[in-house]
């Protein structure tokens, strides 16, 4: 089981904000570290708006993307993992300690907006991504707390 | 861009057409068409096929052309990332039907001038007989000649080779590289795979992750070798095409839906199908994640 560590998110200014900067593309890039994004990656916003959402065009190794900039639904935010470090600032150990089983992470950077792309098809609400949002309404009815008044009124319903 | 913001005066005579291509990205399709009454005259003007010129009798021969009162030009220019897009389309389209339709286009805009067209030269691009019979189902009304080597056997295709090759070269001059990385020079050579200067340019300019400038066209094949060894791409639209590589690439590119886009072995295990969970789940691709 992981561990995230969030401690460092909760300080506005601890972490960088990169609201706007994270895309999700249609592909897989078998690459793990930095790259000159801005001098290549160049979106470009269109004339076209669907719903109410500006649609975007970039293109990535010869493709054609479309994309949309999207916010994160209000109360959810997007985080940028890493893996911690065992030590904090000051020298001391962390009480969480990355191991093999039990690795540990930590909100590196944070985002409430980020683009996602497809690779020749507008984005629309029927793309999976925006529909995996679809959730968040189901897990806030599951797990709202129930109170008396639910419970007599399922009761009465049922007699 | 041609002639064609006024209508010529001889719109109406029968008038003849050929069209060449020059370039595979950016490609330029251009045409010249003149009344057929026109054509002995043509004929005198010495064009030749445009890769028999030097560069600046093109240039001459071109500007000449464009004064000639009795003469009508188009070009259509495709660029290179417009050529990448649409062959490594989803549905993919080949070059030869990006020709066709190049062509097609510029016949439809010089008849929607108002332009009286009875015939029109072409040089192959695929099967002749083929392409003359898919121009000729279209328009209906032109008699069409494909022909290999159009540009050395018709003037008036050799003509519109000198519009297409002369707009490209132009095009190239002064064609805007998009990206801003350091090092990224113009100095490309002619384009062709074997050029000393192509081949430089382009080891001078790969990019591990990104590939090239889009000044390049990604679905050439010399770019497809310089790329191998670089960061590998596997694209969901590829799925099937990559099948001979085993299945580890089919599942990588289904978890890049989910958000994955590393590709250790742990997370390859997952696939976000939402498998084995109920029908809200699989739909929407979500996968309950507790090793990270």
């Amino acid at each position: 089981m992981g561990t995230i560590d969030f401690r460092a998110a909760s300080d506005e200014n601890s972490i960088a904000d990169l609201s706007g900067q994270v895309h999700q593309v249609p592909c897989c890039i078998r690459f793990d570290g930095s790259a000159e994004v801005s001098h290549y990656f160049k979106p470009k916003s269109t004339e076209v708006e669907i719903d109410g959402v500006r649609m975007e065009e970039a293109h990535f190794r010869g493709r054609r993307l479309q994309g949309a900039t999207i916010s994160l639904p209000s109360g959810y935010s997007g985080f940028v993992l890493g893996q911690a470090s065992n030590q904090n600032a000051n020298g001391k150990r962390k009480a969480c300690s990355s191991t093999e089983e039990n690795p540990c992470w930590e909100a590196k950077a944070k985002f409430d907006k980020m683009t996602y792309w497809n690779h020749d098809n507008l984005p629309s609400k029927d793309d999976t991504f925006l529909r995996s949002f679809h959730w968040f309404s189901i897990a806030e009815a599951l797990h709202k707390p129930v109170k008396v008044e639910d419970l007599v009124a399922v009761s009465h319903g049922e007699k | 861009m041609g002639s064609d913001c006024l209508t010529p005066e001889w719109a109406s005579q029968p008038c003849l057409m050929g069209i060449d291509e020059a370039g595979r990205g950016p490609m330029v399709y251009g045409c010249l068409y003149c009344p057929i009454s026109y054509q002995t005259t043509l004929a005198s003007l010495h064009f030749a096929d445009s890769k028999t010129l030097k560069e600046e009798k093109r240039e001459e021969l071109y500007e000449s052309l464009k004064l000639d009162k009795s003469i009508g030009w188009a070009v259509d220019v495709i660029g290179p990332r417009e050529l990448s897009a649409k062959m490594l389309a989803k549905n993919k389209t080949n070059l030869n039907e990006i020709s066709h339709n190049s062509a097609m286009g510029l016949i439809k805009r010089v008849l929607d001038m108002g332009v009286l067209l009875t015939e029109v030269y072409l040089d192959t691009v695929g099967d002749p007989e083929k392409y003359r019979k898919k121009l000729s189902e279209r328009f209906s009304s032109i008699k069409f000649v494909v022909s290999k080597k159009a540009d050395s056997l018709f003037p008036v295709v050799s003509g519109a080779s000198i519009v297409a090759k002369v707009t490209r070269d132009r095009a190239l001059r002064e064609w805007l590289v998009e990206e801003t990385g350091e090092n990224i020079n113009r100095n490309f050579g002619s384009g062709y795979p074997g050029d000393p200067e192509t081949k430089a340019w382009l080891e001078q300019h790969k990019h591990s992750v990104f590939g090239f400038p889009s000044l390049v066209r990604f679905s050439w094949g010399t770019c497809t070798a310089h790329l191998k060894g670089e960061v590998e791409v596997a694209w969901e639209s590829d799925e099937t095409e990559e099948g001979g590589n085993g299945n580890s690439s089919k599942r990588q590119a289904k978890l890049s839906r989910f958000g994955f886009t590393t590709c250790e072995s742990r997370s390859e295990e997952m696939e976000s199908s939402g498998k084995g969970r109920c029908k809200f789940f699989q739909a929407r691709k979500i996968q309950q994640v507790t090793q990270f």
